[in-house]
C-alpha cells in the first residue's frame, strides 16, 4: 500500500498540471472536451491523494522505520489513533494533508457546479489544480517527500512530541486545515470573475456558502486549538499569542471582515475592490499559515520545527499569486467601481466598513507582532519578540471597539440613520450596559478592560435578545402562531440574518470569558498525602483540594521499553463551598524514546470557573509533591460562545429549500450563452 | 512485481479517464443550464429582500413612520430601476411607457408583500410569498397552516 501511494505521488503532479493546463486552455478557447478533461483531473487528483494519504498511514500502522518521515514521529509503542495522526503530526504529512483536502475542496467544487456557473468552472477547476500542482510538486523536489527512505531500517521510531499525544491532536489540525483548504474555492471563483470579467454580485453569490464553511472550521479550529492548549501546555491560559497561534488567527480575521464587506457589495454594489482584496489576502494568509505550521521559521510552542528552505518556496509562491492578482484587479479596475457611495456616517454601511478596518488593524497588528522576530533580525541582526503584553495592548482596546460594533452594525439602519432611529433602538441597550457597569463598581470590581467588556457585552447581548424577541412576537402576531413556532419560523426564512445574530451572541459570550482572565487567583503549596489546600475565587467560592496519594507506573529498563510513557499520577479530592466535586487526577509523564517529560493538569469544571492544579514537583520516594492550583472564572464560557458560534454558524450555512426570491423577481431570467468563445 | 502492475494500471487508468473526452469529442457543458444567475434578478431579490425587512423593520416598532417612509422611498427607486432591468431582456433603460409598466408592477410587488406579511402567506420553508387563500407553497409544496383561508 505504500508504495502504491508513493507511485500515485509520482502519478498526481503530471496529470494536475495536465488538468491546470487544459482547463485555462478550455475556458480560454471555448473548447468542452478539454474543461471536462479538466475536471476529470480534479477527481483523479483527489483519488490518487487518497491513495498517498494512505500510503503514510499504511507505514505509520505497519511500522515502516526504512521512512524518514514515519521514523521521526512514530514509534512501536505508540496509540494506533495517534499513528494515523501521524499523517499530520509532522511537516511531510500535514502537506499531503493539506493537499488531500483541497482536492476534496476542489472535487465537490467540481461536482456541485457540473451544470451551472460553467464559465467560472473552467478557470475555477485550473487555479485549484494550478495550486494543487505546486503543492505536489513542492512534495516531490523539496526535501518534503513523505516516502523518503532512510537506506536502512531501524527497529524502532523516534516518537511522537509528547504535546502532540492529546486527543486533540485528532481533531485540531483536520479542523483548522479544513478551514484553510476550503477558502481556496472562493478564491478560485474570485480568480475566475476576475478572468472572465464578470464582476457583478454572482461569484459572491456562489461562493458565499463556501465562505461560511471555511470560516466554520476556522473558528472551531481555533477554539479546538485553545482547548488543547489549555489541557497541554499546563499554564492555565488558552492563548499565547505563539506565531503559529497568530497564523490561524490571521485568515479568520480577513475572513470575518470579507462576511461583512461581501452584505455591503450585495445591498449597495459598494467595496468591489475591497473584497476582491480580501479573498486574495486572506487565501495568502491560509498558506501562511499553513508553512508557518511546519516550517520552524519563527519558533513557537508548534516547532516541530524542520525545513526552513520550503518557507522560503512558500513566500515565493505566495509573492507570485499576490503580484498576479493585484494585475488582475488592476486590470478589472474599471468593472470594479462602486456603484452607490456611503451616505452617511450613521448607517450600517459604515458601522461594516468601521467593522472592516478594526478586523484589518488587527490583522496588521497581530502580523506585525508575529513577523517582529524577523524584521529585527533582518535588520538588526537580532532576534527579539514581542510577547503577550504587545499584542494585548494592541488588540483588547481594537478587539473591544468591534464588540460595540457588533451591536451597533444589526440595528442602525442602512443609508443613513436617523436621530430618532438611534434612541429608538439604543435606549435600553445602552441603559443595560451602563446598569452593568454601574453593578460591578458598587461590587468593587476596578479592572478597566474587564469593565468595559463586560458593560459592552451586556449592551450587544441586549441587543441581539430585543431583536430575537421583537421579531418573533412580530411573527407571532402577523401570522398568527405560538412564540416558538414564530421563532422557528422566523430564524428559517433568514437564515443567513438570524443565524449571525446566534453568531454575535456567541462571541459575546467568547468575549465575557476572556475578560474573566482579569480575576484569576493562584496558590502554590507543597504538600505530602493527607494534606489539604484552600483556595478562594473572585466569585466568591472557597475550593479545598485533599492530596490523597501518588501512584507511579513502574519504570521497566530503558532496552526493554515498553510503555510508550511512564507516569506519575497524584489524587485530590475537591471541594467547593465544603461540597465534594471530583476527583483530580494531575500527572507527570515521562517519554523514554523521546526522553522528555509532559505535565498534565486536572481540570474541574463548572458553570461559572474552572479549578485547575497543575503538579509542579513530585518525589516518588516520600510522596511528597508541589501542586500550583488555579481558580479561572468563566473559562468554561469560552467553550460554550464557541459551540453558540458553531451553531450560529451551521444555521446560516443550513441549505434553503429553492432560493429565497420573493416572487416578482423569480423565474423571468434568461437562458444566456456564455460570451467568451462558448462553443460547444 | 506486483507493485509494478499495480503502478503501470493505475497511472493506465488515470490516463484512460483524463485523456478520453479529448479522443471521444465528449464534452462538458459550457453554457448554464437551467440555473442561469441573471445579475438582474439578484439585484431585484436584493431590494425586495431589503423591501421585506423594511416592513418587519416597521412591524417590530424598529422604525417609525418617517424613518420607513424615506427608506422605503429609495428601495423603490431601485427595485423600480432592476424591474425596469428585466423588462428591457436585462439591459438597463427603457422608455416612459415601460417605466410605467415597471412602476406599476413594483407597486403590486410591494403591496403582495406587505399582504403577504400581514396574512402569514410566506412559506416558512423557502420564503415564497403565496397568493390569498393558498393552502400550500405555490414553489416548494410546504402547508401554510392557518394562514391561507
Amino acid at each position: 500500500m505504500t508504495i502504491l501511494g508513493e507511485i500515485a505521488l509520482w502519478i498526481a503532479l503530471p496529470v494536475a498540471l495536465w488538468g491546470t493546463a487544459v482547463s485555462f486552455a478550455g475556458g480560454r478557447t471555448g473548447r468542452g472536451d478539454l474543461v471536462l478533461s479538466g475536471e476529470r483531473t480534479v477527481h483523479v487528483v483527489t483519488f490518487l491523494l487518497v491513495l498517498v494519504s494512505a500510503g503514510i498511514i499504511a507505514a505509520f500502522l505497519g511500522n515502516r522505520y526504512e521512512y524518514y518521515y514515519v521514523v521521526n514521529y512514530s514509534n512501536r509503542e505508540l496509540d494506533t489513533y495517534f499513528k494515523v495522526a501521524g499523517l499530520w503530526a509532522g511537516q511531510r504529512g500535514s502537506l499531503v494533508f493539506w493537499t488531500l483536502l483541497l482536492s476534496g475542496f476542489s472535487s465537490v467544487a467540481a461536482f456541485v457546479n457540473r451544470r451551472r456557473n460553467r464559465e467560472f468552472m473552467p478557470y475555477v477547476s485550473g487555479t485549484l489544480l494550478g495550486i494543487l500542482s505546486f503543492l505536489l510538486v513542492v512534495l516531490l523536489f523539496a526535501d518534503v517527500n513523505p516516502f523518503e527512505r532512510l537506506g536502512f531500517t531501524r527497529f524502532n521510531g523516534l516518537g511522537l512530541n509528547p504535546q502532540l499525544q492529546n486527543y486533540w491532536m485528532t481533531i485540531h489540525p483536520p479542523t483548522l486545515y479544513l478551514g484553510f483548504t476550503a477558502f481556496a474555492v472562493p478564491f478560485a471563483f474570485a480568480v475566475a470573475a476576475l478572468l472572465t470579467g464578470r464582476l457583478d454580485s454572482r461569484w459572491i453569490a456562489v461562493t458565499r456558502r463556501w465562505i461560511l464553511l471555511s470560516w466554520f472550521f476556522l473558528t472551531i479550529g481555533i477554539v479546538f486549538g485553545m482547548r488543547w492548549a489549555y489541557e497541554e501546555l499546563g499554564w492555565g491560559g488558552y492563548w499565547f499569542w505563539d506565531p503559529v497561534e497568530n497564523a490561524s488567527l490571521l485568515p479568520w480575521l480577513t475572513a470575518t471582515a470579507f462576511l461583512h464587506s461581501i452584505q455591503i457589495q450585495e445591498n449597495r454594489g459598494m467595496l468591489k475592490v475591497w473584497n476582491m482584496c480580501l479573498v486574495v489576502v486572506t487565501f495568502l494568509l491560509t498558506i501562511f499559515a499553513t508553512f508557518l505550521t511546519r516550517s520552524g521559521l519563527i519558533e513557537s510552542v508548534h516547532s516541530f520545527a524542520e525545513n526552513l528552505r520550503i518557507a522560503y518556496i512558500f513566500l515565493g509562491f505566495m509573492g507570485g499569486m499576490a503580484i498576479l492578482a493585484a494585475i488582475l484587479i488592476v486590470h478589472r479596475l474599471p468593472s470594479l467601481r462602486a456603484e452607490n457611495r456611503i451616505q452617511s456616517f450613521l448607517s450600517r454601511e459604515s458601522a461594516f466598513l468601521f467593522n472592516n478596518l478594526l478586523l484589518v488593524g488587527v490583522t496588521f497588528a497581530v502580523m506585525y507582532g508575529t513577523l517582529f522576530p524577523l524584521i529585527t533580525e533582518g535588520f538588526f541582526g537580532e532576534t527579539r519578540n514581542v510577547g503577550p503584553p504587545y499584542f494585548n495592548r494592541v488588540n483588547i482596546p481594537l478587539g473591544l471597539m468591534l464588540l460595540a460594533l457588533m451591536g451597533i452594525g444589526p440595528v442602525i439602519a442602512w443609508r443613513r440613520a436617523s436621530k430618532r432611529n438611534l434612541r429608538k433602538n439604543f435606549t435600553i441597550p445602552v441603559a443595560a450596559g451602563a446598569a452593568t457597569l454601574a453593578a460591578l463598581l458598587a461590587a468593587g470590581v476596578r479592572h478597566g478592560m474587564a469593565l468595559a467588556t463586560f458593560s459592552l457585552a451586556a449592551f450587544v447581548m441586549t441587543i441581539v435578545v430585543a431583536e430575537f424577541w421583537k421579531g418573533t412576537r412580530a411573527r407571532a402576531r402577523i401570522a398568527g402562531e405560538g412564540i416558538a413556532s414564530a421563532f422557528r419560523s422566523l430564524v428559517r426564512r433568514n437564515r443567513r440574518r438570524w443565524g449571525g445574530y446566534i453568531v454575535h451572541a456567541g462571541v459575546v459570550v467568547v468575549f465575557t470569558g476572556l475578560a474573566g482572565a482579569a480575576f484569576d487567583t493562584r496558590v502554590e503549596q507543597e504538600m505530602t498525602p493527607g494534606e489539604a489546600m484552600t483556595v478562594r475565587s473572585a466569585l466568591g467560592s472557597e475550593y479545598r483540594l485533599v492530596y490523597e496519594s501518588l501512584s507511579h507506573t513502574r519504570p521497566r529498563a530503558a532496552e526493554d521499553v515498553q510503555e510508550n510513557d511512564w507516569r506519575w499520577t497524584a489524587l485530590l479530592t475537591a471541594y467547593r463551598d465544603g461540597e465534594r466535586i471530583g476527583v483530580l487526577r494531575p500527572e507527570k509523564r515521562f517519554y523514554p524514546v523521546m526522553e522528555q517529560t509532559s505535565t498534565e493538569v486536572g481540570i474541574s469544571s463548572s458553570a461559572l470557573e474552572d479549578l485547575y492544579v497543575i503538579p509542579k514537583d513530585m518525589e516518588t520516594g516520600t510522596d511528597r509533591a508541589t501542586f500550583e492550583v488555579k481558580v479561572l472564572p468563566l473559562v468554561p464560557w469560552i467553550w460554550y460562545g464557541g459551540m453558540i458560534v458553531a451553531i450560529g454558524t451551521l444555521v446560516g450555512l443550513w441549505p434553503t429549500r429553492g432560493a429565497p426570491v420573493p416572487s416578482a423577481a423569480r423565474e423571468r431570467t434568461v437562458r444566456r450563452p456564455v460570451p467568451a468563445g462558448a462553443a460547444g | 512485481m506486483s507493485v509494478l502492475i499495480g503502478g503501470v494500471l493505475l497511472g493506465a487508468g488515470v490516463l484512460l479517464f483524463v485523456l478520453e473526452p479529448v479522443f471521444s469529442g465528449k464534452s462538458a457543458p459550457m453554457y448554464d443550464g437551467d440555473d442561469v444567475f441573471d445579475e438582474g434578478a439578484a439585484r431585484r431579490r436584493v431590494a425586495l429582500t431589503a423591501l421585506r425587512d423594511l416592513e418587519y423593520d416597521r412591524a417590530t416598532g424598529k422604525l417609525d413612520e418617517d424613518d420607513y417612509g424615506r427608506l422605503r422611498t429609495e428601495l423603490s427607486r431601485e427595485a423600480l430601476e432592476h424591474l425596469g432591468d428585466e423588462g428591457d431582456g436585462g439591459r438597463a433603460g427603457g422608455g416612459a411607457r415601460g417605466g410605467d409598466r415597471s412602476s406599476r408592477a413594483l407597486e403590486e410587488e410591494i403591496a403582495e408583500l406587505r399582504r403577504a406579511i400581514r396574512e402569514g402567506m410566506e412559506c416558512g420553508a423557502c420564503e415564497h410569498l403565496n397568493r390569498l387563500g393558498a393552502k400550500f407553497c405555490a414553489r416548494c409544496g410546504e402547508g401554510l397552516g392557518g394562514g391561507g383561508e
